[in-house]
């Protein structure tokens, strides 16, 4: 860990970037963020199911990019709450060439809210459990281990895992359950990892309340009273954070790199 | 809270998920010296064998009490399991009680021989969770629903919880990721629900199956020589020694609802 903490640097080097849930929302965002940040010849890989908008993020990034760094971007299109888009994601990172590169970045960013509109005693469907189990926790350790098989520790690779986590990690909201539960689930799996793989840089990153389609869900949708009128008033008074200034805070966190591996970071703290 | 210390659990209808052996059969045993006559007792696992044979000694155990035992051999594991359990259930809820106590203890602890970068095939990480996670959630909700809230009825559900909710251990990715997230599974019921008693019980280190696989094939060195020297040194305790600390807080009922409690807390 020693080797890499705090030389301030101001971009990511060359790097093999891959981001979950890149077609809206944080995770496009952090695309065009990090797309600004690294070295040239540098690749990204964006995954989500809507090839559409992955496409129109993917000629974004290449046309700002102008050729001053070749960025390579490839889409892949991959619903991973399904083994096969998993596996398919691995695929493609494992095909992608990367000999040369100093630094893997892996955004775990997708994530659904569940059905926030019911209470847990009315989660009686098995079915509806594991699903959402599949793609917000399952899919996310599967999808790093296999990422992390295909680039192993070697010399002079910086290897770092982000989990976008949030406060539901740490504090249970009524009526999230599902949701709560995968975040529980997902920074304790990462710091699992982080335990194990001392020359791995883990962050466990929870956003703030960002004014992304999920927020829209959330304060139309919850069964709470409470939660559902407290981010209407949030949303009312201007108070969601834009996915601009919450990654950029995310960025100035990965640059400086001197968080303490496995540990859980909120925007609030910083 | 009516502050008057119980020296029992009432009428209960009481659900214990693996109940075969370890820490959920030792449960059964003592237990069914707190309830009062006509509770009904609801052991559930895989083995219809050792079931049997648990039955067979409570019998004796409780001789002349009037305890109705009832046996459900179903693999939580399946989507099926919880169906099973709960057809049971529902046939109970005519009984006339005033205590419901759901005990999720059925757990398994998952591949421990490997790192979590070995866990590629997303299919063995979908039904661990399946098994561990899902299955409480969706056990939890229909007992809930079959026993809905009403005056005089007592309702309290008790996760088995570990150490490793709060805690990562290297190369139990699986065990540590599933017992958090029932932890805060359960910590958002109680959030919803105050009515209810929830409590997550972590037992410490025990002298059962699960320590035995525990210390043969954790593959982090360190974890696998710290539990040999549990159990060299009798250092682990046993399920009685445990469960009575889990009776007690049950008995006294003053724990903070959705509370992760450890044996050593105590
Ligand atoms: N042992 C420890 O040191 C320790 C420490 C902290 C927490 N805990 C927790 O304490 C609880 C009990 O553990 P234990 O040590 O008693 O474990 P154990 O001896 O391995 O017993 C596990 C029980 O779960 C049942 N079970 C396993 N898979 C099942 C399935 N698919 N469907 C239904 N039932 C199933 C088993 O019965 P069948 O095989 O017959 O189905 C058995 O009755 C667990 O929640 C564990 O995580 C244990």
């Amino acid at each position: 860990m020693s080797d890499f903490i705090s030389d301030g640097c101001q971009d990511f080097g060359r790097a093999l970037c891959v981001i979950t849930g890149a077609s809206k929302g944080f995770g496009r965002e952090l695309a065009v963020q990090i797309a600004g940040l690294l070295k040239p010849k540098s690749v990204m890989l964006l995954v989500a199911r809507s090839g559409k908008q992955l496409a129109e993020l993917k000629d974004d990034l290449v046309a700002s990019d102008g050729d001053k760094s070749q960025l390579v971007v490839h889409c892949i299109q991959a619903d991973l709450g399904k083994k096969e888009g998993v596996e398919k994601t691995i695929r493609v990172a494992k095909e992608t060439s990367a000999m040369d590169i100093d630094h893997l970045l892996l955004i775990n960013n997708a994530a659904s809210l569940g059905d926030v509109s019911r209470f847990a005693m009315s989660f009686t469907d098995r079915e509806e459990v594991d699903a959402y189990l599949s793609l917000n926790v399952s899919s996310v350790l599967s999808l790093t281990a296999g990422v992390l098989q295909a680039f192993p520790w070697r010399h002079g690779l910086r290897r770092t895992v982000v989990n976008v986590s949030s406060l539901c990690a740490l504090k249970p909201f009524p009526s999230w359950v599902l949701y709560c539960t995968g975040k529980a689930a997902r920074d304790m799996m990462f710091r699992v990892l982080a335990e194990e793989e001392p020359d791995l840089r883990v962050l466990s990153y929870a956003p703030g309340p960002l004014d992304t389609d999920m927020q829209t869900q959330a304060r139309c949708y919850s069964g709470d009273v409470k939660i559902r009128q407290s981010f209407s008033s949030m949303f009312a008074e201007g108070r969601l954070l834009t996915c601009q200034e919450s990654g950029a805070k995310l960025m100035r966190l990965l640059l400086d790199d001197d968080f303490p591996s496995g540990a859980h970071v909120d925007f609030y703290e910083l | 809270m009516a502050v008057s210390k119980a020296t029992d659990l009432g009428k209960a209808l009481c659900i214990i998920t693996g109940a075969s052996k370890g820490f959920g059969r030792s449960l059964a045993k003592e237990i069914s010296g707190l309830l009062q006559p006509e509770s009904v007792l609801v052991l559930v696992a895989r083995s219809g064998n050792k079931l049997s044979e648990l039955q067979t000694e409570l019998d004796s155990l409780v001789a002349g009490k009037h305890l109705v035992i009832r046996c459900v051999i179903a693999d939580l594991g399946l989507r099926e399991g919880v169906e099973q359990v709960m057809k049971s259930v529902r046939e109970l809820t005519a009984v006339d009680i005033d205590h419901l106590l759901l005990f999720n203890n059925a757990a398994s602890l998952g591949d421990v021989s490997r790192y979590a970068q070995s866990f590629e095939n997303m299919e063995e990480v979908d039904s661990y969770l399946s098994f561990n996670v899902s299955s409480a959630l969706c056990l939890t909700a229909g007992v809930l629903n079959a026993f809905p809230r009403r005056q005089g009825l007592r309702r309290f559900v008790v996760n088995i919880s570990s150490l490793c909710a709060v805690k990562p251990f290297p190369s139990w990715v699986l065990y540590c990721t599933g017992k958090a997230a029932r932890d805060m599974m359960f910590r958002v019921l109680a959030e919803e629900d105050p009515d209810l008693r929830v409590l997550s019980y972590a037992p410490g280190p025990l002298d059962t199956d699960m320590q035995l696989q525990a210390r043969s094939s954790s593959a982090d060195s360190n974890l696998r020589q710290i539990f040999t020297v549990l159990h060299s040194e009798g250092q682990l305790l046993t399920c009685e020694q445990s469960i009575s600390k889990l009776l007690k807080v049950l008995l006294e009922d003053e724990f903070s609802s959705g509370a992760h409690i450890d044996y050593y807390d105590l």
